[in-house]
């Protein structure tokens, strides 16, 4: 008999940064630093104190995809995140497309 | 157990430098990119790549590899099981995992490694366990009325020699309604296992929905396609439409055409802040294939005085 459990849904306000470092395995200043460089498109944080910030679940899938980026290519920060652009911007199209019945799986 | 031939998996030869299987992975990370690669099994791909090259990339876990390899590893193919001792004289300091997570990794590996994995970390420290990740795809009629759903999961376990082992436990995972493709759910207490006493981590899953014939998705709002007579059309007319949670009438608006949306509010995707549903409108013709049908189709061609080609000059 299997277990069963209850998942929790993270709908718009998940992590702190504590919270994010610690899942995503990388230490504060990797986030501070992709925060105040714009990379995490989380600008409006560049002024407040990191301790305040929270994350929502697109700054997270984002951090995991920037992370596996950086490490694959062991590119620098930037590059990553241009990467990481682009890759969400495709996933933006192919929903408009299949939205629009173009595209298929 | 199959003996895995990393080597073929990175596409290197077995005497390749270190600056090669860098290079033959980086192009192999690029080719199998999940979220890029047009392979349909890039995912898994992906999996064996960074396996391969977690062993291949670390000089201590690469010497015990090719120490094995050679011993028969290599010709084994189906049945490998590693002699006892295998691993004496070497020391893996663990250069961690490469960022992957133990339930990534093949039984060879955790066979092999396992023992080693997060050893420094187990000694001393308490510590909670690490956060997993994975995906759960669902169907969209799992969003509107809740699910529960089974869940395999690969955990790593100490088996009563001290190795590391990959065992399968499966989870009944219920699913919140509401949920949609980009969220993020998490299971309390499904990650790895907690160090000296600490608490296990949390499993995250990426939601994604499987494609659906009917509704197409776009974040917390879902669109169909909704069939309608030409007199519907035109005239406006109260319609039957079936949505995820049941069958609803809806006013079409007179002097509509093909292509049309109509809005549904707050019958999309029911997250705290529901999506919309929009029906678009789709005008199917009756076939003029009986007599009936001809007479009428050309009364409207003698008396309506229309050209849907005005626009284009003609």
């Amino acid at each position: 008999m299997a277990d069963e459990i209850d998942a929790i849904l993270l709908e718009e306000a998940m992590f702190n940064l504590e919270q994010l470092t610690k899942s995503c395995q990388v230490t504060r200043e990797w986030v501070i630093e992709h925060v105040q460089g714009g990379l995490l498109h989380n600008d409006d944080f560049i002024h407040v104190d990191p301790e305040s910030w929270i994350f929502d679940s697109r700054t997270f899938m984002r951090v995991k995809r920037i992370i596996a980026i950086e490490r694959d290519f062991e590119c620098n920060a930037e590059l990553a995140s241009l990467v990481a652009d682009m890759i969400e911007e495709i996933e933006h199209l192919r929903t408009r497309l299949k939205t629009a019945g173009l595209h298929q799986d | 157990m199959e003996f895995k031939d990393y080597y073929k998996a990175l596409g290197v030869s077995r005497d390749a430098t270190a600056d090669e299987i860098k290079k033959a992975f980086r192009r192999l990370a690029r080719k199998y990119h999940p979220d890029v690669s047009k392979e349909a099994d890039a995912e898994q791909k992906m999996k064996e790549v960074n396996e391969a090259y977690t062993v291949l990339s670390d000089t201590e876990k690469r010497a015990a590899y090719d120490q094995l390899g050679q011993g028969g590893g290599f010709q084994a193919g189906g049945d490998f099981r590693p002699p006892p001792g295998w691993d004496t004289g070497f020391e893996f300091s663990g250069r961690g995992f490469n960022g992957a997570q133990t339930g990534d990794f093949s039984d060879f590996f955790a066979e092999l490694f396992g023992k080693h994995m997060g050893s420094a970390r187990q000694t001393q420290h308490r510590m909670r366990g690490e956060d997993h990740h994975a995906k759960i795809l669902l169907d969209l009629e799992d969003s509107y009325h809740g699910a529960t759903r089974g869940l395999t999961l690969r955990m790593p376990k100490l088996d009563s020699q001290g190795h590391t082992v990959l065992t399968e436990h499966t989870l009944n995972v219920r699913i919140p309604k509401g949920v949609y493709t980009g969220q993020v759910i998490r299971l309390a207490g499904q990650g790895g296992p907690g160090h000296a006493g600490e608490a296990a981590g949390d499993l995250f899953l990426e939601v994604r929905f499987k494609p659906h014939n009917r509704y197409r998705i776009e974040n917390k709002d879902i669109y169909a396609a909704l069939p309608v007579t030409p007199w519907e059309a035109a005239l406006g007319a109260t319609v039957k439409a079936p949505l995820p949670d049941g069958i609803v009438e809806v006013r079409v608006p007179e002097n509509s055409q093909s292509g049309r949306k109509l809005r549904l509010k707050g019958r999309g995707i029911p997250a705290q802040t529901p999506g919309d549903l929009y029906l678009v409108l789709e005008v199917v013709l009756p076939s003029a294939a009986t007599e009936k049908a001809r007479e009428l189709y050309q009364t409207m061609a003698r008396e309506l005085a229309f050209n849907p080609r005005q626009h284009l000059g003609v």
